[in-house]
């Protein structure tokens, strides 16, 4: 039951984020949403997924929010030509469509929670045999991280540096060192 | 009926938050605006794998001697590749549109469009 | 050995902005020394490939499908040698360039940046895990939308802003098909995934996901009525990503394309459970007629190529979509073909910049006499990008006939020749500018500098030699169609 409030929660708070003029209270708002979202992680049983994102999602991305909406502007425009209505329906139009075909295909997708599904049955049993008996690691989401699709890892250990790279490209001043 | 909404829930509100969040990356005017849409579109779809790796009466995918049957473990490996991945890109957005608003006094897209077209008459004629 | 390729850009990428510091000179030599390498090691695979007909390395040592594998088969191989090529000339022709387009404090960072998205390409294209693309797609977006960025005028921005926006929803459009493919098959590595999906073909997930995957390779692709990140991306960017986005960064998508429609689905899925390939032609018939008509209407040089890169995707995706073997083989000639001649061009285009800082066709005057080497070889790239016997591209475009009548596509046939007449007509707009028009300027030669000629030379003469012996390219692209169609 509480799992279906929080999932409530979530679209109340994206909603609200998306519609809300004040890009503040949006941020605000956003990093809430991360937050029920690590709580409804932890409900899953994904508590390694459910650090990263209290750390990363609500956190780190928070504050690069505030720290770009304190070097822009904190208020948002409305348009103001008459263009706008067209827009919109187009957008919802496209958005309407994608969702209709992603609902088409959860149609004969196992059950939530099915024991039976192929994702659990194929890669599933190796890894979580294999991290005690091959590898002696307790955890077996970093048994995959680091062994099995180690280098995964390494790709987004270099999906970072190139961020990093990108932000210092892009911001560096032109006269500072 | 409702056992099918029940297996199915998850899913669907995923997708939900999926076209919300879609639907402020196309739709809105504002580039921040449109990186927050960006943001819940990936956060949902990470929520959308995380539900994939639920089993039922599973424990967490950590060994533990009276555990019975764990959760799947590898959509949570994707899914902590995936989320540094989604907050590179937030990072190198915001940058670029700090960059944007130096250049333009502006994040509204509209406006900064009309300075551009007008920009492109100019050179031409 | 295969894995090297990847692993040598990325270990420039971290040396350069380290070496940067103390001079910017050495961003400039290591890049160099690891376009080098990869080359040669790219040369090394050829060779073994070639001898033992499939390469592959497996992370850690787990067996696929439980670790991550590379593979090289024919296929990937033709990319390879090309992307590794192209890598090198970038780099030698960026040096002259990127000094006076981009300012001398982002010069290593913009080095390391190059390096990155080169890593991100290779990885894409060698890699047999679905998965693994995804990351790698986007190392090579990330670093491509920072690349755009750091463009000489202030339109590079919004440029770059838009293909951000437009990047991600197609990566994560992928991120989503693999999600479904992951729920149904529970596999990750491309071979197995393929054996899975047979039985379960008539699945609502599994037609789901082929949806989003082709939607957002699509997106990234550029093909026609997602295209609107491209031109602006193409021309506002500095000459050598321009040149090296044009050449490699849309082929990388259209080979993840093919891989997905032939090495993860099949021939069978595409056609016959659902009527994927019959809309996908006449998608990309509409592309090649757009591409070119808009090519038409532009005045700025770089937007014209770009328009016209967008209609060359068309006939891409048209050897894609018709499916039979000599079709796919045109497609992959037309890839390589036209990674050759769009680096040739967008190379001149940015020489043109560098010497006379103009962009503009009108007032490219009389400007064959002042660069007559440049604009010599702008017409043999040209004609070659019309299609003109014993140029490359006249290969291509033969093999995408030959494919569309052994399919009895007929309604192909003139707008292929349609869209050579138009394209004719753009090049010819400019050569006809640049040699017949009298200029205001009485000023004697001011060539490219030789680094920045040098490449367009090379690539140029490649361009007429393997439309004259065709042998090489023929009996590469053919055996990656057996080996890609066969199993």
């Amino acid at each position: 039951m509480i799992d279906i409030f929080l999932l409530m929660f979530l679209v109340i708070f994206s909603i609200y984020s998306i519609h809300t003029e004040d890009l503040l209270s949006s941020v605000i708002v956003l990093s809430a949403f991360s937050f029920v979202m690590t709580i409804v992680w932890t409900r899953l049983n994904a508590v390694d997924v459910a650090f990263t994102e209290a750390a990363v999602g609500a956190g780190v991305s928070t504050i690069i929010f505030l720290s770009a909406l304190s070097r822009t502007k904190r208020g948002e425009e409305k348009r103001v030509t008459k263009k706008i209505n067209i827009y919109n329906l187009f957008a919802a139009l496209i958005v309407i469509f994608t969702g209709s075909v992603l609902v088409y295909g959860t149609i004969d997708m196992p059950a939530f929670g099915d024991i039976e599904a192929p994702a659990y049955n194929v890669l599933a049993p190796r890894f979580i045999i294999g991290s005690m008996a091959e590898l002696g690691i307790k955890n077996f989401v970093t048994s995959i991280l680091a062994s099995y699709r180690g280098y995964d890892t390494l790709g987004e250990t270099t999906v970072i540096f190139t961020a990093g790279v990108s932000v210092v490209a892009l911001l560096r001043r032109k006269g500072g060192t | 009926m409702l056992d099918l909404i029940l297996s199915k829930y998850n899913y669907w509100i995923s997708i939900l938050l999926m076209m919300i969040g879609l639907y402020g990356m196309i739709a809105k005017n504002n580039l921040i605006k449109k990186i927050i849409g960006m943001n819940i579109f990936q956060v949902s779809v990470f929520l959308f794998y995380i539900s994939m790796g639920k089993v039922r009466d599973g424990t967490a995918p950590i060994h533990w001697d009276r555990a019975l049957i764990y959760d799947n473990p590898i959509p949570h490996v994707l899914i902590l590749t995936a989320i540094v991945v989604s907050i590179s890109t937030t990072a190198v957005a915001l940058a670029l549109i700090i960059r944007i608003y130096k250049n333009f006094q502006s994040i509204e897209e509209d406006q900064i469009l009309k300075v551009l077209a007008r920009e492109e008459n100019k050179t031409d004629s | 050995m295969i894995l090297y390729i990847v692993i040598i850009p990325l270990f420039v990428s971290l040396l350069t902005p380290l070496f940067g510091m103390f001079n910017r000179k050495y961003a400039y030599f290591i890049s160099l020394l690891g376009a080098i390498i990869t080359f040669l090691f790219v040369i090394f695979t050829y060779k073994k490939v070639v001898t033992h007909g499939k390469e592959y390395y497996w992370f850690g040592g787990f067996e696929p499908p439980f670790g991550i594998e590379y593979v090289v088969d024919g296929l990937n191989l033709i990319l390879l040698l090309i992307i590794s090529f192209i890598y090198l000339l970038v780099i030698i022709y960026s040096k002259k360039s990127s000094e006076k387009e981009i300012e001398d404090k982002r010069l290593s960072l913009f080095y390391c940046l190059l390096n990155l998205f080169f890593t991100g390409i290779l990885g894409i294209v060698v890699t047999g895990d679905i998965f693994n693309l995804y990351v790698f797609v986007e190392i090579a977006s990330l670093s491509s939308y920072t690349l755009i960025a750091l463009g000489p005028k202030r339109q590079s921005l919004m440029a770059s802003y838009n293909y951000l926006i437009l990047g991600t929803i197609g990566a994560t459009f992928v991120l989503i098909g693999i999600g479904y493919i992951f729920m149904a098959t529970g596999s990750l590595n491309m071979a197995d995934i393929k054996s899975r999906l047979v039985p379960i073909y008539h699945s609502k997930m599994v037609r789901t996901a082929f949806t989003f995957i082709t939607l957002g390779l699509c997106l990234k692709l550029a093909l026609f009525p997602l295209h609107i990140w491209l031109p602006n991306a193409y021309a506002y960017a500095p000459s050598s990503v321009g040149a090296l986005l044009a050449a490699t960064g849309t082929k990388v998508s259209a080979y993840a394309l093919i891989r997905v429609l032939y090495s993860v689905f099949t021939i069978d899925f595409d056609t016959n459970v659902i009527p994927f390939n019959k809309v996908f032609v006449f998608i990309s018939l509409i592309a090649i007629l757009a591409g070119s008509f808009l090519a038409l209407a532009q005045k700025n040089l770089k937007k014209m190529l770009a328009y016209s890169s967008i209609g060359q995707i068309g006939y891409i995706t048209l050897g894609i979509a018709m499916s039979n073997e000599i079709s796919l083989q045109g497609s992959v000639l037309h890839i390589f073909n036209h990674s050759l001649m769009k680096c040739a061009l967008f190379f001149i285009a940015g020489g043109i910049f560098y010497k006379k800082g103009i962009e503009n066709i009108n007032d490219m005057k009389g400007i064959a006499k002042e660069m007559p080497f440049t604009m010599a070889f702008f017409v043999i790239a040209g004609l070659s990008l019309v299609g003109v016997p014993l140029t490359v591209g006249f290969l291509s475009k033969w093999y995408l006939l030959l494919g569309a009548i052994s399919q009895k596509y007929f309604f192909v046939i003139p707008v292929i020749l349609i869209s050579s007449l138009l394209s004719f007509i753009y090049i010819w707009r400019v050569i006809e500018t640049a040699y017949f028009k009298d200029s205001n300027s009485t000023k004697s030669s001011s060539e490219m500098p030789l680094g920045m000629i040098a490449p367009v030379a090379v690539v140029t003469i490649l361009c007429i030699y393997f439309g004259i012996f065709t042998e090489l390219p023929l009996l590469l692209t053919k055996e990656a169609i057996r080996i890609l169609i066969g199993n």
